[in-house]
């Protein structure tokens, strides 16, 4: 997720977020098929269109499409497809640690 | 100080790039044993022909069972970075990948079924190549 999130940076999250928060909002998930809790970004949003093998597809009304920010290395919806809304987790939206890089996301 | 950043860090790590840590996939695996499958084939080929030899049945089934072993080892290894790394602009790159990942595939089990010098050559080149694709979207 650099730039805008580094390795050892410590985030609040909201864990009552109901729904898919906008577009640009960076998410916890549990990924599918790995299990593990994952952070990307929301790229696209229920009743979006994206392109997922070779078509395009719109998002079904759980469904968003999760992206890392570093495209080149990230294993994201791209590789596993949309992601349904029971995985979301929370939102993380605030940074307090280091100190130095403080604030809302 | 340091108990108060121990009661403020938190509790959960979550990752950012993979389900596994980064640079993980890596086709060595699939080449060491598409070279271990051509190399049975070339040793169960110095084996005296027709030889009862116990040693010589011996070193048959050994070899035989390690070739199927590696041929199996290579599907498995191939399917892996196939289905789990790469992406859809990997694919746009190489626009021919599912044709030479099938043909690879293949050319695996026939490896299994036979015991052909030629089979094991093309078996190495196409792991090789394979490997060459992975790592030039590692660029």
């Amino acid at each position: 997720m650099r730039p805008a999130l580094e390795p050892g940076d410590w985030l609040l999250l909201d864990p009552t977020v109901q729904a898919w928060p906008r577009r640009g909002s960076i998410v916890i998930v549990r990924e599918p098929v790995s299990e593990l809790l994952v952070v990307k970004r929301v790229a696209a949003r229920p009743g979006d269109k994206v392109h997922w093998l070779g078509a395009p597809t719109r998002l079904d009304v759980d469904q968003a499409w999760l992206v890392g920010d570093d495209t080149a290395r990230s294993i994201d919806s791209r590789t596993y497809g949309p992601v349904e809304q029971h995985r979301l987790v929370g939102r993380a939206w605030f940074r307090y640690g280091p100190i130095r890089r403080f604030g809302r996301l | 100080m340091s108990r108060l950043t121990e009661f403020l860090a938190p509790k959960t790590v979550v990752r950012a790039h993979c389900d596994v840590p980064c640079g993980i996939y890596d086709p060595a695996g699939a080449v060491t044993a598409a070279r271990t499958v051509a190399r049975m084939v070339e040793l169960i080929g110095q084996i005296e022909p027709g030889s009862t030899a116990l040693a010589d049945r011996n070193k048959f089934v050994r070899c035989v069972t390690v070739k199927e072993q590696h041929a199996e080892l290579v599907k498995h290894e191939v399917q892996i970075i196939w289905s789990d790394y790469f992406k859809p602009e990997h694919l746009a790159a190489n626009p021919d990948l599912h044709t030479k990942v099938w043909n690879l595939l293949k050319l695996a089990g026939k490896n299994k079924q036979s015991i052909d010098v030629e089979a094991a050559a093309q078996l190495e080149a196409s792991v090789k190549e394979f490997a060459e694709i992975f790592w030039s979207t590692k660029k």
